[in-house]
């Protein structure tokens, strides 16, 4: 069964290529195209869409507005230039972007996790798996690691971090955050697979959604590690490790 | 070097063809129809550029490069694209409209470009006329 979607987009070229994407896949029944929000928005009050391609910056309103005023909770990928919008994206729980321009790959990828999170929505439904109807595409590791540094993909390059410099890396839903001292960086990965890649005594995860770097610890209060300035929590689950591996006296 | 694929339609080596190859997946006609429509939208965005500019407009500048930007980008002028980006990013400051030193080369590169596509435009339609 098709999911429909809408595309919010301003310039026609980009518009054209999401709705030769959907077509291509066969999964999507685009059910309108928007050159700005006010009028997605007067269509979204007669009628519904599953998911919405949603660029950011449109004239009139800015696409997180149209996010404000949604009156129900559609699948939302945002489509922009910058990848500076992740953090936006994130606070809206939005579920990826695609930085334009994209090509039908990395538009499949992100529709095929939309497929897997319906999936895992409705797990005890009957109804056709979308993960078994939508094609697989093989995926290359943004993060490749080294003894001492490691590369990561973020704002279409590949960028070196000496392992020594990062302070601690945050997991941001499908994104992760590497924070160091010149600069943070975002990368499109899971602390899961992060923690397989770092290997050494220098990580360790104290959080669900943290890795630290032991040797950026200032000094621990309670639950709470300082750590260059910044308070990192740490969980039950993991606080004995945490104990182990500082060998604490 | 014989191309393996003398079907396939090579692109401009000005042009970004490894993203382009991956963009259009040999679908010269497509390819076409997206450079037609390069044509068509860019002398309209490039007013909104040159309006902003003259009038010292930096959110319009701004704005006008980004949908810029996008055009570029989705011809495989990586360069240009990322030209647009630091104009882009130079317009969020105090500085004057006039003194971005980007704007300047932008305007110089935009009319190669403008050559560029438009050439490749013709060769892809013999291309597929004749295939």
């Amino acid at each position: 069964m098709k999911i429909s979607c809408i595309i919010v987009e301003d310039i026609q070229i980009a518009a054209d290529f999401l709705k030769k994407f959907c077509d291509k896949s066969g999964l999507i029944e685009v059910k309108g195209h928007f050159l700005n929000v006010a009028d997605a928005l007067d269509f979204l009050d007669k009628d519904q869409a599953d998911l919405i391609f949603l660029d950011v910056e449109m004239p009139g309103a800015s696409g997180f507005e149209l996010l404000d005023r949604l009156t129900y909770s559609p699948k939302i990928i945002l489509t922009t230039s910058k990848t500076e919008y992740a953090f936006d994206a994130f606070q809206y729980h939005v579920n990826d972007y695609l930085k334009k321009p994209f090509t039908y790959k990395r538009f499949l990828e992100a529709v095929q996790k939309i497929g897997n999170e319906t999936d895992q929505a409705s797990a005890s439904s009957s109804s056709t798996s979308t993960k078994a109807i939508l094609p697989t595409q093989p995926s290359q590791s943004p993060v490749q690691s080294d003894t001492d540094f490691l590369f990561i993909k973020s704002e279409d390059k590949l960028v070196k971090l000496v392992k020594d410099d990062i302070f601690f890396i945050e997991s941001m839903r499908d994104y992760v955050k590497f924070v160091t001292a010149g600069k943070s960086y975002i990368t499109y990965s899971t602390l899961k697979n992060l923690e397989e890649k770092l290997t050494g005594n220098s990580f360790l995860k104290v959080h669900r959604s943290y890795i630290i770097n032991i040797n950026k610890i200032d000094d621990i209060r309670g639950n709470t590690i300082y750590l260059q300035g910044n308070q990192i929590p740490v969980s039950k689950d993991h606080k004995e490790e945490l104990v182990r591996r500082l060998n604490i006296l | 070097m014989k191309d393996p694929n003398p079907d396939r339609f090579i692109f401009n080596e000005r042009l970004d063809r490894t993203f382009l190859d991956e963009l259009f997946e040999g679908d010269s006609v497509y390819a076409q129809v997206v450079f037609e429509d390069f044509l068509r939208d860019l002398p309209g965005y490039w007013k909104d550029v040159e309006t902003a500019h003259m009038n010292r407009d930096n959110n319009g500048l701004r704005t006008s490069v980004h949908k810029c930007k996008t055009l570029f980008g989705y011809v495989g002028f990586t360069d240009i694209q990322q030209l647009c980006q630091q104009l882009e990013d130079n317009c969020s400051g105090d500085q004057a409209a006039q003194e971005r030193p980007h704007y300047h080369l932008l305007l110089t590169r935009k009319d190669e470009a403008r050559q560029v596509i438009e050439n490749e435009f013709k060769r892809l339609k013999i291309f597929n006329t004749t295939c």
